[in-house]
């Protein structure tokens, strides 16, 4: 490996936005090597699609660096980034064919008619267009303008892919198997993309680097299973997984070692690590980690339930409490509304925030 | 409720009413006078046979006298070159004022609303306020000219039979430059921005852009605007009524000008229908075009 190969095909270095008075983006540090499927997540208005386009250079960066390939491009304008980004609205060209459509940027370069028509043929076959290369845009389906958005960016063999939730224009089964389609492009081009997503399962099952972000802060960035496992805070904690982790307000015991719930019935559960007798603290049970028993049993905290939902899958039930808890059971579950079950989790899976900061206790 | 009356209220009844009044509206004070004029043109019709409804038959009479008019190929020849040069000036003008305007800095619309101000100016008025600015003697475009070096001797613009035309030509374009920018403005404003980003990400520049995405996109609005230019172009009356009344010697005669001077001037109201009936020939083949550049809409 030679030593340009090493660095960061993307990198942001304490990046700020400001639209205006507005703070857009704060302090951003991210390193994005060669090769990596990297997913941008947050909650609507976070400023996810505000750092996809500082990175295409459709905004300009307040202060800080950004480099692509190693190259510094805050001064460089899109068009000389060499990268292809796949927006939500597609932003096909309505007026040219999808053939046109996908080889624009070859016709631009001055690449002869023959060998874009070759490579028009080529990209077709991939994204799976190979009928369609006469239409206009507006004769073709939701799914299949999505498809053409793809084969716009593939046949470039550009530097980076941005996508700004491609997905989110599609219905839910289109949606699961774009992206599995999406990865396995990825993988099979080795391209480094950068993929923008409010939904964190869309992150989770694509990306090998998952960014989760909050108001214009990159609030934890890791493997999808670490952002799961070890939460750095409450904010992140919730954001991943779903069904969202239960966040119960508690008290450590006088033994440092078990943690009373602040809820009916003040039920007590173990906890992995000691803690100062009387801390406060918020306990977070995910609600796939809670076992569900005899309220006699022991080890089991008995607990009222609400409701249950079943989807055949996994039954869920809701606690009759404030804040109300969301268990999940795989498969199937006799509780009924108005039982008292009987729970209990793992003392290391019991995460535990500061209630002030919302910062992970305890690592 | 009667079945009629609900129809009416909520039905297919109340569309048909409507398109109904809209057809004789149109039969009634555009499609009849429209139909009358071309019966004139076959009349001899002077000042004493106007008042009946019917009169001398004289076939292709008034057609060949207008043709063998020794001012015939002039009107002809100003009328072309007063509409396209109009026409031409007023699109350009207009088009990069609305692409100007498009950038969208501080105040654009606000400067972009004040042009507008022109063109809600009554033509007669406009008329008399390029009367001033051409004036030979203390006109500020003679100012200007005289001071920039671009002329020696002041032009006399409405008098000199060789830029008569060109006087109400340039009053014309200043008229008519808002109209275009306001609609090629609402063209542009309709181009959806993530064109222009994606063509930027594929590597297209500023003039790239306007050639691939911005003009083909703008087919339909260029097509109308042009179309509703020439037609509105050929209406100008007032310009021409203000500044030069056609003359001097006719240099400044076009023909929607000189229908209008033999009907009522020279009381041949046979000979003012045959070139009103070879205009509406012509504007019929412009409106044409122009609905089928309003049909070819290019969205998505
Ligand atoms: N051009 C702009 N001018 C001012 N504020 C903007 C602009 N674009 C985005 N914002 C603001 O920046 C924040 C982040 O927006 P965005 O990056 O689009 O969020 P999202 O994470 O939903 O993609 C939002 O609060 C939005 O209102
Ligand atoms: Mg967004």
């Amino acid at each position: 490996m030679t030593a340009t190969d090493q660095k960061p095909q993307i990198e942001f270095i304490d990046v700020d936005k400001h639209y205006g008075s507005f703070h857009a983006l704060k302090a951003i540090n991210l390193a994005i090597p060669k090769g990596q499927f990297v997913a941008l997540v947050g909650p609507s208005g976070c400023g996810k699609s505000t750092l996809l386009r500082t990175l295409a250079g459709l905004e300009k960066i307040t202060s800080g660096t950004l480099n692509i390939a190693g190259e510094r491009v805050n001064d460089i304008p899109p068009r000389k980034r060499d990268l292809a980004m796949v927006f939500q609205s597609y932003a096909l060209y309505p007026h040219m064919n999808v053939r046109d459509n996908l080889t624009y940027a070859l016709r631009l370069k001055g690449v002869s008619k023959a060998e874009r028509a070759r490579k028009a043929d080529e990209v077709a076959a991939v994204i799976g267009l190979d009928n369609l290369l006469d239409r206009k845009p507006r004769e073709l389906s939701g799914g299949q303008r999505q498809r053409v958005a793809m084969g716009r960016a593939i046949i470039r063999e550009p530097k980076a892919f941005l996508f700004d939730e491609p997905l989110s224009n599609l219905d839910a089964s289109l949606r699961v198997r774009m992206r599995k389609e999406i990865r396995a492009l990825h993988d099979r081009i080795g391209s480094t993309s950068v993929y923008v997503t409010h939904d964190q399962i869309e992150a989770m099952t694509m990306a090998d680097h998952v960014v989760v972000m909050q108001a214009g802060v990159i609030e934890q960035q890791g493997a999808p299973l670490t952002l799961y496992e070890k939460p750095v805070n409450r904010f992140v904690a919730g954001f991943i997984g779903s069904p969202a982790m239960n966040f119960v307000p508690a008290t450590v015991d006088d033994t440092g070692q078990t943690i009373r719930l602040d809820l009916k019935g003040q039920p007590t559960i173990a906890i992995a690590r000691r803690f100062p007798p009387g801390t406060h603290v918020v306990a977070g049970l995910r609600p796939e980690h809670v076992d569900i028993g005899d309220p006699d049993a022991a080890g089991y905290a008995p607990i009222k339930i609400s409701a249950v939902e079943a989807t055949g899958s996994a039954t869920y039930l809701f606690s009759d409490d404030d804040p109300e808890l969301i268990i999940v059971a795989a498969g199937g579950h006799s509780a009924r509304a108005g039982d008292t079950v009987g729970f209990k989790i793992a003392p290391d899976r019991v995460h535990l925030f500061d209630p002030k900061t919302g910062i992970t206790l305890g690592d | 409720m009667g079945r009629l009356a609900r129809s009416l209220r909520d039905g297919i009844g109340f569309d048909t009413l409507l398109v109904f009044f809209t057809l004789a509206y149109l039969l009634a004070f555009a499609g009849l006078p429209l139909l009358y004029n071309i019966v004139l043109s076959f009349q001899s019709v002077d000042m004493f046979a106007l008042g009946s409804l019917f009169h001398e038959v004289t076939g292709l009479e008034n057609y060949r006298a207008v043709f063998e008019d020794p001012l015939a190929r002039t009107v002809l020849w100003n009328t072309i070159l007063f509409t396209l040069g109009s026409v031409l000036f007023q699109f350009t003008l207009g088009f990069a004022l609305a692409l100007f305007f498009n950038q969208a800095f501080p105040g654009s619309t606000w400067f972009r609303g004040l042009f507008l101000a022109g063109w809600v100016m009554p033509g007669l008025v406009v008329g008399v306020l390029w009367n001033w600015l051409l004036s030979g003697d203390f006109g500020v475009i003679n100012w200007l000219l005289l001071n920039t070096g671009i002329i020696d001797d002041p032009i006399f613009w409405r008098s000199d039979t060789d830029y008569s035309l060109l006087a109400v030509m340039l009053a014309n374009i200043w008229y008519g430059v808002p109209f275009n920018m306001i609609l090629l403005s609402v063209g542009l404003a309709a181009i959806p921005e993530d064109l222009y980003e994606a063509a930027e990400l594929d590597g297209a520049t500023a003039v790239q852009r306007f050639f691939t995405i911005t003009l083909p996109m703008m087919r339909s609005t260029i097509g109308a605007v042009i179309a509703l230019g020439i037609i509105f172009t050929l209406q100008q009356f007032d310009l021409f009524a203000a500044i030069t009344s056609g003359g001097p010697a006719g240099s400044s005669m076009v023909a929607q000008y000189w229908s209008w001077e033999l009907s009522f001037r020279q009381f041949d109201f046979g000979r003012g229908a045959v070139i009103a009936v070879m205009m509406i020939v012509v504007v019929l083949g412009v409106a044409a075009i122009y609905v089928r550049s309003t049909r070819q809409e290019t969205r998505l």
